[in-house]
């Protein structure tokens, strides 16, 4: 029997996914730009790992919309619902804006990031700009977090 | 004032006296000494003026530090000293009290005995690698040769034959063979050994035919063997070089007990480095005075309040020393020194981050610090978070004694959680749902668009207060105009605009928009030559209204960082809630929401800070703020190993 439960299923789990691999890729890039510096200087692996954490964010903010979703159906905690497929369609929807910005934002945020490891190689007391930098990138994943809450809490189910 | 006020200084004395005023301006650590030289008010007088040059004891204590820094990095390669993940963010010195530091300060002379020291060991360990290598070597071109038990010294040439020791390619062995079976009258091949790549064999034939071996040897790049001055079998030198291997991890480790004995010394190295590099720097620093025949001039920056201690002491100090001072004259490049009081001290990180303020500006530090304090409250938002991370960073101040901005940084994040507390409380949340207590205000989670809208009012606040600051300087630099134009018409504008979307506001909403927009594009040219050029770019920056819009939109982020932090900790307890039961199942649950809870809060406090920080720099530094002025650096004691650390007098 098909119904709205698988649908709004692959929502969670392109939003958690497709998220997620992003921020493995982002998270991925620095962490190579980061061994190479600390090859040359050990000291500096605690600014280094803050810088690789940044793009880890998007990862979360998936988990963070599937697990809502997850909820929302009732997968975790309760009954499962019975959705139609209008509904179904609803909740795949409202788990695109995350999983989409998520995916290239953790990409490209990581390579901010990776060049602000070599930023804090040369001049490690400007590590707070570097992150700055790395964060302009990650208001989008942010601004797709949020519309995708709104839309997932405006579902009428 | 935030920003302290800087007079520059000059201080004129008698040469005898020279050394006597920079040990009390290094004590003092009140003036940023300026270079005399590159000061062009002092071009007429550069015929008097001939600039100093630090003496000889300044090289003796260069040499010094240059000893010391050799010790202290042979001890760091054989005995590092790692930091601790926190210490990499807040330094490691180590601490001293000043009977301490002078103790060890007076072993200064010792220094060349443990320079020496560790020279020749260094250069004993570089022997005992250097005869590592070798015998390593030796054993590997011997190996091949070991079941040949025949002295290598018995493998020569006779009167009538010729022995050899070859090495060919295994590819090319049999052809070699056929070969010489076909050129050879007589000869005698014994493959030794063979490993992956190579043949290893012995080869004796008549001294006459060894030509045309040759020729064919040469013609299948085959390699000759020779050992010259060895004795003995193969494979009793390898049991030679084997043994003294076996000794030189032993010898190895004898030198490096040596250098353990030393390393003792480390702290007493390490104190003198600071030092000598301050003593160094003390005489180095003549070289920005100016001087005559019997006296010096010296140039410098002093902050305001300060000046009359500097005076009080140069005068009981000194018996010939003069200091005269005067304000800083508007095209010089005065240096900037941040003084905020009380809490908003914490927040002076957050602007020195972003830039050092020139001194025509504002210092943003105490207008940004209350917005800081609740924008970071209302990303974190937990009631437990905020507890949790205010008790962390107590912690951490109480256990490592920083200074400067780790200690800042540290003060900002105790104030951030106590305002995650405040608004935790509010918002109803409590390690997310964990003790399902009501929230004071309303759930963010239940009312999200309502939340929001308070996103976007906290944020227009801030933009306004951005926009009055900036108001505020141009009124106090006489651009009152400037202050209507570029200012007040976009205040009218934006709330005709914002009144517009209120129904009952929607009338007067209409006329101050029209208003504000008829005032913008009629001023907003005025820079520009001509009627229609004015005209064009008065209407033209209207557009900047997106920039406006996208400021306010970006304040959502509070919401959503926020919504972030409790349903993560939502689902840290679900998770919990789900294994719960069974004796085990508890055990674990405890685990996993003590573990995701940490997590959540690192995660989130970090998140909270760097957010914040953004919508400072980008939203609110945008509307006044540029930076780009240089700190206030006061020649004194600066030192990169020790802090001595003032026990009672302070």
């Amino acid at each position: 029997m098909m119904d709205g439960i698988q649908i709004a299923l692959l929502g969670a789990a392109l939003a958690v996914g497709l998220a997620g691999i992003g921020s493995a890729i982002g998270v991925g890039i620095v962490g190579q730009s980061a061994a190479g510096l600390v090859t040359e200087d050990p000291d500096k692996f605690g600014q280094t790992l803050l810088l690789q954490a940044l793009p880890g964010t998007q990862g979360i903010y998936g988990l963070l919309t599937g697990f809502i979703i997850m909820q929302r159906v009732g997968i975790i905690g309760g009954e499962l619902l019975s959705l139609s497929v209008a509904d179904g369609y609803a909740f795949l929807m409202a788990s695109i804006p995350i999983a989409i910005v998520g995916l290239l934002s953790a990409v490209y945020q990581g390579r901010v990031s990776a060049a602000a490891v070599g930023l804090v190689a040369k001049r490690p007391e400007e590590l707070g700009k570097g992150i700055v930098y790395a964060v302009m990138v990650e208001t989008y994943a942010v601004l797709a977090l949020l519309a995708s809450i709104m839309l997932l809490f405006g579902i009428p189910v | 004032m935030p920003i302290i006020e800087m007079k520059k200084v000059f201080l004129l004395a008698h040469k005898q006296e020279k050394e006597k005023v920079f040990d009390l301006l290094h004590h003092l650590n009140l003036v940023q000494l300026l270079d005399v030289k590159n000061e062009k008010s002092w071009d007429e007088f550069s015929s008097l003026l001939e600039p100093d040059q630090p003496g000889d004891s300044a090289a003796e204590y260069d040499e010094r530090i240059t000893m010391i820094r050799y010790c202290l990095d042979f001890f760091q390669r054989h005995f590092p000293v790692r930091k601790s993940f926190i210490q990499q963010f807040t330094g490691a010195k180590l601490e001293l009290s000043p009977p301490q530091y002078n103790q060890y300060v007076e072993d200064l002379e010792k220094v060349q005995e443990i320079y020496e020291s560790c020279r020749r060991l260094e250069e004993e360990l570089a022997a005992v690698r250097n005869e590592e290598t070798h015998h390593l070597n030796l054993i590997t071109e011997f190996e091949p040769w070991e079941p040949l038990d025949v002295p290598l010294e018995a493998i020569a040439d006779g009167p009538f034959t010729v022995m050899r020791l070859h090495i060919s390619t295994n590819d090319n062995l049999e052809l070699i063979k056929t070969r010489l079976d076909e050129m050879l009258s007589a000869f005698h091949l014994e493959v030794v050994s063979s490993d992956h790549e190579y043949a290893y064999f012995f080869f004796i034939c008549p001294a006459d035919q060894y030509q045309l071996a040759q020729d064919i040897f040469k013609e299948k790049a085959v390699t000759t063997a020779s050992f010259p001055g060895i004795k003995g079998t193969a494979s009793e030198n390898i049991a030679i070089s084997k043994e003294f291997m076996a000794t030189i991890g032993d010898r190895r480790e004898q030198i490096l007990n040596r250098v353990e004995t030393l390393l003792e010394q480390r702290p007493m190295l390490m104190a003198c480095y600071d030092y000598a590099d301050n003593e160094y720097k003390k005489l180095d620093a003549v070289s920005n005075l100016a001087r005559t025949d019997n006296s010096f001039l010296l140039e410098g920056w002093v902050p305001a309040p300060v000046l009359a201690d500097l005076e009080n002491s140069v005068t009981t100090n000194t018996e010939t020393a003069v200091i005269m001072s005067r304000d800083p004259l508007s095209r010089e490049e005065v240096p900037v020194l941040l003084h905020n009081q009380g809490p908003a001290d914490a927040y002076e990180v957050v602007t020195k981050l972003y830039s050092t303020p020139r001194r025509s500006e504002l210092d943003p530090t105490p207008y940004l610090a209350p917005f800081f304090f609740v924008f970071f409250g209302i990303c974190l938002s937990d009631a437990g978070y905020g507890l949790v991370l205010s008790l962390i960073a107590l912690f951490v101040m109480k256990k490592l004694k920083l200074g400067g901005m780790g200690k800042q940084l540290l003060k900002l994040l105790f104030y951030g959680g106590l305002s995650a507390i405040v608004f935790g409380a509010l918002l109803g949340s409590y390690f997310g749902d964990l003790l399902g207590l009501p929230a004071l205000w309303f759930n963010p989670l239940e009312d999200p668009m309502r939340m929001l809208f308070y996103c976007f009012a906290i944020g227009l606040v801030h933009i306004y207060f951005g926009m009055g600051l900036q108001a505020y300087r141009n009124i106090k630099a006489g651009q009152v105009s400037s202050a209507l134009f570029d200012q007040g018409f976009w205040f009218i504008f934006l709330n005709g605009l914002i009144l517009l979307l209120i129904p009952d506001y929607a009338a007067v909403g209409r006329w101050l928009a029209i208003g504000g927009a008829a005032g913008l594009i009629l001023t907003q040219g005025r820079s520009q030559q001509g009627i229609i050029k004015k005209f064009l770019s008065g209407l033209l920056s209207l557009y900047n209204i997106t920039g406006y819009l996208s400021d306010v939109l970006s304040y959502s982020r509070l919401l959503a960082l926020g919504l972030a932090t409790g349903v993560i900790a939502a689902a840290i307890n679900s998770m919990g809630g789900m294994i719960a039961g069974s004796a085990v199942g508890t055990i674990i649950m405890v685990v996993v929401l003590f573990g995701g809870h940490i997590f959540n809060i690192i995660i989130s406090t970090l998140g909270s800070y760097v957010h914040t920080s953004r919508l400072q720099y980008i939203e609110f530094f945008g509307k006044f703020f540029e930076g780009g002025g240089k700190g206030f650096e006061p020649f004194g004691m600066k030192t990169q190993y020790v802090d001595v650390v003032e026990t009672e007098e302070a």
